[in-house]
């Protein structure tokens, strides 16, 4: 379980991701999960097969060979949807909660929100922001945002 | 010391009830000090409150070295008084008789007396018994160890008499519950001082602005428009620079109050209603089942709330009445009584009213207070049981339930209301009557030369603020009496006294090996004996199953191994120490708890395991999620350990609930581990989930698990099979088959259920 020394090594071929394990076996199709994806997203990293089982778990990707590193980001960078919420243009009023607009690291958009409970915080300045289609959005510190994307942002949590 | 019970009834009758008791009991002690012969020592006492024929009456059972006293006071009214001595005494016993009990005294045999209590005072019967017991066998053993036994019992006396002290004074030492609002606004006197003299000087320049009035309208106004004098232009400019600097002048310092005075009342209830919490945290386990969590959360959110406005609008308010009351009395006098006098004329009339006013009010605002509770008490029932409701269909039934509370609350505020909507005009009114009465003496003034134009303009203005703060004062009695209601509420909860102290035991104990045992262990739960004497012996890493019918005893004897509970009798040992004596904190780092109802906090799963051990890494929490099988289902969540869970949030099966809490117990590696019909709640197919994390927390900890599960029994060293408050078989699974007992006829039952 813990990653050092590393017992497998990551190829792609066509179909993917590819892990090859101590004793040789192959498997296919394996996918990268990030175990705390809001709170730690480099830190604990697992390798699950197709299937959803879990091969090995990775504590620490810096320690990982540079090769292996390569392909997991890449791998990882392809699954992770977690915008970066920048600033918060204008929250308005909706027919079922609130519609946001906002600009992320991955350009401006909007959502809607359902309720109080669409936002969490995690730790102390840490948001999640959960739209009604289930993307997650994050503010990594409240008190890094502009002063007028913090007073919209009050307004509603 | 049988007096004092934990909030039976509404706590102002207690009080009530209280004071002639305490008196009547001073009166017995004292009756039967004087039945005492010289050097003869008082071990015990114990209060009776009924008599033969089961009428409330309160008589006194002394123990001292040498005899058995009781005093009563007869109907008659005259002291009774009986002796026997300890050697002619054969036994005490105490028989429970549903709802009272009674105490027979014994003697060759046959029954010589008997006294009955209410089954509230079985807990103190039962300590006096024991202590009876105590002293006969001292005398019966002989004199050598009589005289260790004396110096302990002496300590006893004197620690019982110091109980009694201190409980007597706890509940009322200050009755009004607003006076003792101040004691907790103690620690900011300063704020409060400097609050309390801005009031006044606001008030003060308040009362300026009339003033200049007068010298407005008599040396300007009026010269002006006689046109007999020539009024100096600067003059105007003079008292418009005046009038404009007192009104900047009040609306500065009233500022400056409104911040003070703020800023204290939240200090004040923020202090209240932490220390409220940390008080219910310390309150056992046996309070909390028996009060409406509903009633607990309206406590100590919105009465601590009515408090916070009470204090930092409504009081500061009324001393500014009162101030600019009095001040303005002064003022008015000061100019011209006899005016002042017609001015004030109906203030009589106005007493009268609030006072009628206050006295309706107070009554509709108690009452709106406990309808309000009521209230919450519904909310707080039927939304988390809101998967019960609807699936016996029962929604209509818990809206007509609640609409049956807020009709109430409804009641209420409209008999309120009524009082209130007649006492405003009428208010108004008066003001009115008033300044009709300073105009018209005014008038004649005026005629008469008594007065000029504009002292008789600020009378007008100065009636016009007094009355007005006539009717915020009456408004005072009202949120006084709701604060009052709300302060009482929260002071009752603030006084209930820990029955089970926390930290009375200050062993630290530290890491504990894990045996445990019950020895002679009985528990008594209000009248019902629950345990009724259960010996029994655990190795260290071996695993108990407790088996038996629902009710006999299996989950309060996990809570006293727990410590949850003190046992009525016996005691409970961990590595060879009394519980009793050791710090509980400490010794509860020992324990790992997984319940049939796994409970999981407002948070994310990470959170969740390391509730038990927050500073935990990372990596350990994996760990331990990993050894307890939930971590393949934690990482199909979206947020995989940040997913949120608990009362909201991420839906998560029974079984999965269950492997997070059997996480959570294996990441603070307990010694003791503690498994309530851990699996009894799930299917099959989860159960092995569960079992197989259950095996990875199971070695080598002491474990006591209460199951019905074949699979989880079947991993005992040994079963533990309870009847009726007592053990009826220990063994091993096979061993208690072929015994044909209990066990077998209960596990017989178990597979007709399942396989039927």
């Amino acid at each position: 379980m813990s990653s050092t020394p590393l017992n497998f090594t990551l190829e792609r071929d066509g179909t993917g991701l590819v892990l090859v394990d101590a004793a040789g076996v192959r498997h296919q199709k394996v996918r990268p999960v990030r175990l705390f994806p809001l709170t730690a997203p480099t830190a604990w990293i697992g390798i699950v097969t197709a299937e959803g089982r879990e091969l090995s778990s990775i504590e620490d990707i810096d320690a990982l060979p540079n090769d292996v590193r390569q392909l997991l980001l890449e791998a990882l960078a392809n699954r992770d949807f977690v915008p970066v919420i920048r600033s918060i243009e204008n929250v308005v009023r909706a027919a079922n909660g609130h519609r946001w607009f906002v600009t992320t690291d991955r350009g401006p958009t909007s959502f809607e929100t359902e309720s109080d409970e669409s936002i969490q915080q995690l730790g102390d300045s840490r948001l999640v922001v959960i739209d009604h289609r289930n993307t997650r959005y994050l503010i990594p510190d409240v008190n890094a945002l502009d002063k007028k994307s913090r007073q919209r942002l009050e307004r509603y949590y | 010391m049988p007096f004092v019970s934990f909030n039976k009834g509404p706590p102002s009758h207690q009080i009530l009830i209280r004071s002639t008791p305490t008196d009547l009991t001073d009166t017995l002690l004292a009756h039967a000090d004087t039945k005492l012969v010289s050097g003869e020592r008082v071990l015990a006492r114990f209060q009776t409150d009924l008599d033969a024929s089961l009428h409330f009456h309160r008589g006194i059972i002394l123990l001292t070295d040498k005899r058995l006293l009781h005093v009563e006071k007869a109907r008659d009214a005259a002291l009774g008084f009986l002796s026997w001595n300890l050697a002619e005494i054969e036994d005490l016993v105490l028989e429970e008789l549903g709802a009272t009990a009674a105490i027979h005294l014994m003697k060759g045999g046959v029954q010589i007396y008997e006294w009955r209590i209410t089954s509230g005072h079985m807990r103190e019967a039962d300590a006096f018994l024991a202590r009876f017991k105590e002293r006969q066998q001292v005398l019966r053993s002989g004199t050598v160890s009589a005289q260790i036994e004396q110096a302990k019992a002496g300590a006893l006396t004197a620690e019982s008499a110091e109980d009694e002290l201190e409980e007597s004074e706890s509940p009322g030492s200050l009755h009004n519950p607003l006076l003792r609002l101040f004691t907790f606004s103690r620690p900011w006197y300063k704020l409060m001082a400097l609050g309390f003299a801005l009031t006044m000087a606001s008030t003060l320049s308040g009362l300026l602005a009339p003033w200049l009035t007068m010298g407005l309208v008599d040396n300007v106004l009026i010269p002006l428009q006689s046109e007999t004098d020539s009024v100096h232009i600067h003059q105007v400019y003079l008292f418009s620079l005046k009038l404009g600097g007192a009104a900047l002048l009040t609306w500065m310092l009233n500022w400056g109050k409104t911040f003070v005075i703020a800023r204290v009342a939240e200090r004040v209830t923020s202090r209240m209603r932490r220390e409220t919490f940390e008080h219910l945290q310390k309150l056992s386990l046996s309070y909390f089942s028996r009060k409406r969590t509903g009633d607990l959360i309206s406590r100590i959110g919105s009465d601590t709330d009515h408090i916070s406005l009470f204090i930092s609008i409504n009081f500061i308010d009324f001393i500014c009445d009162i101030l600019q009351f009095v001040f303005t009395a002064v003022i008015l006098f000061s100019i011209n009584p006899l005016l002042a006098l017609a001015a004030l004329g109906p203030v009589p009339v106005v007493g009268w009213l609030v006072q009628r006013v206050r006295g309706h009010l107070r009554g509709g605002f108690a009452a709106a207070s406990r309808a309000w509770s009521q209230m919450t008490s519904v909310l707080s029932d039927t939304i988390p049981g809101v998967r019960v409701v609807k699936a016996f269909a029962q929604e209509q039934r818990e809206v007509d339930r609640f609409r049956a509370a807020d009709q109430h609350i409804f009641d209420t505020n409209d008999r309120v209301n009524k009082t209130w909507s007649f006492f405003t005009p009428m208010i108004e009114l008066l003001t009115d009557m008033g300044l009709l009465i300073v105009w018209s003496v005014g008038a004649w003034s005026v005629a008469h030369k008594g007065i000029t134009v504009g002292v008789l303009t600020g009378f007008v203005l100065y009636i016009r603020g007094f009355y007005g703060r006539v009717e915020s004062m009456s408004r005072f009695m009202a949120s006084a009496q709701r604060a009052a209601a709300s302060a009482h509420r929260v002071f009752e909860l603030l006084d209930v006294k820990p029955d089970m102290p926390t930290n009375d035991g200050s062993r630290k104990i530290g890491r504990v090996k894990g045996e445990i045992e019950f020895r002679d262990v009985k528990f008594r739960h209000g009248s019902r004996q629950v345990i009724k004497g259960v010996n029994l012996k655990i190795a260290p890493g071996e695993m108990i199953g407790l088996v038996g019918a629902s009710g006999a005893g299996k989950t309060t004897l996990v809570n006293l191994a727990c410590r949850f509970f003190d046992v009525s009798e016996g005691a409970v040992l961990v590595d060879g120490v009394d519980l009793r004596e050791v710090d509980v904190v400490d010794y509860r780092r020992n324990l790992g708890l997984v319940l049939q109802e796994p409970y999981l906090f407002y948070g994310t799963i990470a959170e969740n395991i390391a509730y038990g051990k927050p500073h935990a890494t990372r990596g350990e929490i994996i760990a331990a999620a990993r050894a307890a099988r939930a971590h393949d289902f934690i990482m199909k969540l979206a947020d995989a350990y940040d997913s949120m869970v608990g009362e909201r949030g991420q839906q998560l099966s029974g079984g999965e609930r269950q492997r997070i809490s059997i996480a959570r117990a294996l990441l603070i590696d307990p010694a003791i581990l503690i498994l309530d019909e851990a699996t009894s709640s799930v299917d099959t197919e989860t159960e092995r989930e569960i079992q197989a994390a259950l095996d990875n927390l199971i070695t080598g900890r002491t474990t006591i698990a209460i199951a019905h599960r074949l699979g989880t029994l079947r991993r005992a060293n040994r079963l533990v099979v309870m009847e009726d408050g007592r053990i009826s078989e220990i063994g091993k699974h096979e061993e208690l088959m072929h015994s044909s007992g209990t066990y077998a006829r209960l596990h017989e039952a178990m597979m007709e259920v399942n396989n039927g």
